[in-house]
């Protein structure tokens, strides 16, 4: 026995001390390999943009893997990234004006209800097994997308995206009419659509694919410049440049077939593997850089380049239905009562920002109320809630009719940022006492919750992502199922004026109109009932070499690869 | 003995056929409708309720409880767990496709970890000098506190960033094994190295080295002859504990390295909650340790014939002896 005791006593200093060493050979290492490529990467960076180089594999890193290779079915980053690639959608959103541009389609117009849109197809469009793309093609995509197939086992994965859908009438080859029962100016966007559960198309042949023969990525066909070369579940899924293509979207300028000729999205969990993989070479560019990684990856010579991702601001929804939330003053002075410019230091990099509405900068009809309702002013914030009849209590939480001013949150820990920027808001709330209590959770957790958010949760965290001003009416109206809980037991709020004033989102195109609409529904939403207080602009963020040029970020924040290409050629 | 097999081979259904059971309960008890798990989260107030009862539908997820439970059970029977609720792909299909991925790792570092301990322990045994020998046996103590995700890092910037030796991520031939089969040994060879270290020391000292030192044997040929194989036995048989911890290693292990894996396609299952893969997984490990239970629970009687005897005597009563099976299996 003496012998293990020796053994155990000499071992523990050591076991203290192996993480430090550990920690210090990494410092080492990682000090190392920042002078090692600094020295030598600044030559390499002014042979910037120019001739696009055809040919090349462009390795590209990202969090998650794409666990189907069907594009209508998939919701996270990597299947909406690599179903952009595959397929082609009836029209293409313009990343800065938000307006919608011609592609497969390459005119349209729509009846004065805007419940009937008729899209004239480009008549030289083809899928990669050499079939045409037509109005037929359209229907039963759009006929299985919006209401699945059980049959086949494909879930109705469109009808969240097209609500009110009636069918499409195929009038000849290259004209399809697309009908809704109710007005859907939305759908023009949604044409556009780019994010989950996309309305890429596929061939009649895959079209008649069960879900599980879908896993064979081969027999996914689609009309993208790129078509599926490999796919292996977890580890990654390679796409080739589609011979013959020529029908990119005329907005992105863009001639011909892709530059490249392979990308291969490489699944890699861990972020310092991903910047690893990134510094060592071992990939071209990375999806899903830390807020920490950006600024030493930009010293080594890496570009940075990211888009904010449209739709709504990473927002509260308050509960108006749900004590104390639903006290006007409460919403109020949550909205009030936090610095944002503690969030802007501490918590994000010059990739993100501050919200200042609950939409996004780049969606049309965006309107900022930093300087109104969603500016930082304590002093406001208590006095409204002394009005309400909060008064202070023992422990600085205000307390009204024996019952605290205690709000629950539900959010999501899928972004770094979630946590920190929800707990700078915490505690500037609790200096005007109000107490905020946290539970953020991954993603599935978060969903069985929030099916009892009603009368669980003062406050559910997220964004939506979706490029169009409507986003606000599939959010936060009555008539569907909104986020906000707003109810006849919502005091004090006029249910119909929230229906009618969002529910006008859907019956215009006309910009002018829509701005107009978009201005009230947020006045509405921020100012009259306060029923968000929107916390920051979430974004995709990517690193890359300085020899990779032309990855484009669509007006949905998602990636195409058509314009990509390295200047090695490699 | 008749008897016995079927004793045996009951025991053994009964293991695979509770797993199934209490994954499928738990499809009942957790807080999640399985359909939510479906649809966006930022959607999930939007989707309207007869797509949710359609999806529930193809899922078979409306159905009585009762009926569900048989008909899972009945598909189960036949190898068939249904498909992932995330991917569509087929639950078996799915855990086949990873499972040589597993294996190979582990066998490569349980393997790794055997030459591993073994190394230390001689080394540490043949040893004269006291601060070597105390060097040498604090080692498995310290490989068992390094955490894995730290030294697979670790090893990753020295091997893979910085020397650029083997590939950082995905499974591309022998050179992107030798990192993760390195990171898993770490932490498997340290518990058998340190009994090893211990057991080299107790029969190094037993009576019989005492009588070959006698006899003029120098330390080494001590070591090769005397104590080399007595000390192994029990070390082996914590090799196969260890099992259980480098299937579970491999969960990290095969997420640092983007590998494919069980380990990870298992914790991706439970964080999605995607239940009929869950349900597959949990299935398939019940029934892995269940037959090589029960295949060393039908061997034993062959090799040791006091067993044999003893099931001759009564049937019903027979054990192996309790170690030795538990040696053989774990």
């Amino acid at each position: 026995m003496s012998d293990l005791r020796t053994v155990l006593e000499n071992a523990v200093p050591r076991r203290r001390k192996w993480p430090w060493l550990a920690a210090g050979a990494v410092v080492v290492v990682v000090a190392a390999a920042v002078v090692a490529l600094s020295r030598g990467e600044s030559s390499g960076a002014s042979a910037a943009e120019g001739t696009p180089v055809r040919g090349g594999t462009l390795q590209f890193a990202l969090i998650d893997y794409q666990r189907s290779p069907d594009p209508q079915w998939g919701t996270n980053y990597a299947e909406s990234l690599i179903g952009n690639n595959v397929t082609d959608k009836l029209t293409w959103q313009d990343p800065e004006t938000g307006n919608i541009t011609p592609w497969l389609a390459e005119k349209w117009e729509y009846n004065n209800e805007l419940t009937s849109f008729t899209f004239h197809l480009r008549r030289d469009v083809t899928f990669s097994d050499g079939t045409p793309f037509d109005a037929q093609v359209v229907k039963a995509n759009l006929d299985q997308y919006v209401h699945g197939d059980p049959a086949l086992g494909i879930l109705p994965n469109g009808a969240t995206l097209l609500p009110g859908y009636l069918g499409t009438d195929v009038v000849d080859d290259h004209t399809a009419v697309v009908r809704f029962s109710q007005p859907s100016a939305s759908f023009l966007q949604g044409s556009s659509f780019t994010a989950n559960a996309q309305p890429g198309f596929l061939s009649l042949s895959t079209l008649k694919l069960s879900a599980r023969q879908r896993t064979d990525a081969k027999k996914v066909i689609g009309t993208g410049p790129f078509v599926y070369d490999s796919w292996e579940p977890q580890v990654k899924t390679v796409l080739a440049r589609r011979a013959g293509y020529h029908w990119a979207p005329p907005a992105l300028h863009h001639d011909g077939e892709a530059y490249l000729d392979k990308v291969t999205f490489n699944t890699i969990p861990e972020a310092s593997v991903r910047t690893g993989s990134l510094t060592s070479g071992a990939v071209d560019a990375t999806l899903d850089v830390s807020t920490t990684d950006e600024k030493p990856l930009t010293g080594q010579g890496f570009r940075i380049i990211h888009r904010g991702v449209s739709g709504t601001a990473i927002h509260f929804a308050l509960n108006a239905s749900l004590f104390p939330t639903n006290d006007l003053a409460v919403r109020k002075a949550i909205q009030l009562g936090w610095n944002r410019e503690t969030i802007e230091k501490a918590v994000l990099t010059p990739s993100y920002s501050i919200a200042k509405s609950i939409l996004e900068p780049s969606v049309p009809g965006y309107a900022d109320y930093s300087g109104s309702s969603l500016k930082y002013d304590p002093r406001q914030a208590g006095r409204l809630l002394d009005q309400a009849g909060w008064v202070p209590g023992p422990d600085g939480i205000r307390v009204k009719d024996g019952k605290k001013l205690t709000v629950k949150l539900l959010g999501i820990n899928n972004l770094v940022a979630n946590k920190p920027a929800y707990e700078s808001v915490q505690q500037d709330l609790r200096k005007i006492g109000i107490d905020l209590q946290l539970t953020v959770v991954p993603i599935p957790d978060y969903t069985a919750q929030q099916a009892k958010a009603k009368d669980g949760w003062n406050i559910t965290a997220a964004n939506r992502s979706r490029n169009d001003p409507a986003v606000l009416n599939l959010q936060f109206s009555p008539a569907g199922g909104n986020t906000s809980y707003l109810s006849p037991s919502a005091p004090g709020i006029d249910l119909d004026e929230v229906t009618r004033t969002l529910g006008k989102l859907e019956t215009t195109l006309d910009p002018a109109e829509r701005a107009q609409y978009a201005k009230a529904a947020q006045d509405l939403i921020l100012d009259k009932y306060a029923l968000a207080n929107p916390v920051y602009n979430p974004s995709q963020v990517i690193a890359q070499a300085p020899y990779v040029h032309g990855i484009v970020f669509d007006a949905q924040s998602r990636n195409h690869f058509v314009n990509a290409w390295k200047s090695d050629g490699k | 003995m008749l008897r016995y097999v079927l004793l045996k081979t009951g025991r053994a259904v009964f293991v695979v056929w509770a797993a199934f059971t209490l994954t499928f309960a738990l499809l009942f008890v957790l807080p999640a409708d399985p359909v939510d798990l479906l649809f966006d989260p930022a959607e999930l107030n939007t989707v309207p309720p007869e797509v949710r009862a359609q999806v529930a539908g193809s899922y078979g997820f409306d159905e009585p409880v009762l009926l569900q439970y048989l008909d899972r059970l009945g598909h189960a029977l036949r190898g068939d767990f249904g498909s992932s609720v995330q991917s569509g792909r087929s639950v078996s299909a799915s855990i086949t496709d990873v499972l040589p991925y597993t294996l190979l790792l582990a066998a490569g570092a349980l393997l790794l970890a055997v030459v591993l301990a073994f190394a230390v322990a001689v080394l540490a045994t043949s040893a004269r000098q006291r601060w070597l020998r105390n060097l040498l046996e604090s080692l498995p103590t310290a490989a068992v506190s390094i955490p894995v995700f730290l030294s697979g890092i670790l090893l990753l910037q020295i091997f893979s960033f910085r020397l650029g030796w083997f590939p950082p991520f995905g499974d591309a031939g022998w050179q992107s094994l030798v990192l993760p089969v390195l990171t898993l040994a770490v932490p498997v060879a340290g518990p058998i190295a340190q009994l090893l270290v211990r057991s080299f020391a107790t029969e190094f000292r037993a009576g019989y080295v005492t009588t070959s030192w006698a006899k003029g044997a120098t330390r080494g040929r001590v070591l090769a002859g005397d104590v080399f194989r007595n000390a192994s036995l029990p070390a082996l048989t914590i090799a196969g504990v260890t099992f259980g911890n480098l299937i579970a290693g491999s969960v990290i292990t095969e997420t640092v390295f983007a590998r494919k894996g069980l380990g990870r396609m298992t914790q991706n299952a439970i964080n999605t909650l995607d239940l009929p893969l869950v349900q597959g997984i949990v299935v398939f490990v019940a029934a892995t340790f269940a037959v090589l239970n029960l295949v060393v629970d039908l061997v034993y009687p062959l090799l040791d014939p006091r067993l044999r005897a003893a099931l001759a005597t009564d049937p019903a009563g027979a054990e192996p002896v309790a170690g030795a099976a538990e040696r053989s299996t774990a």
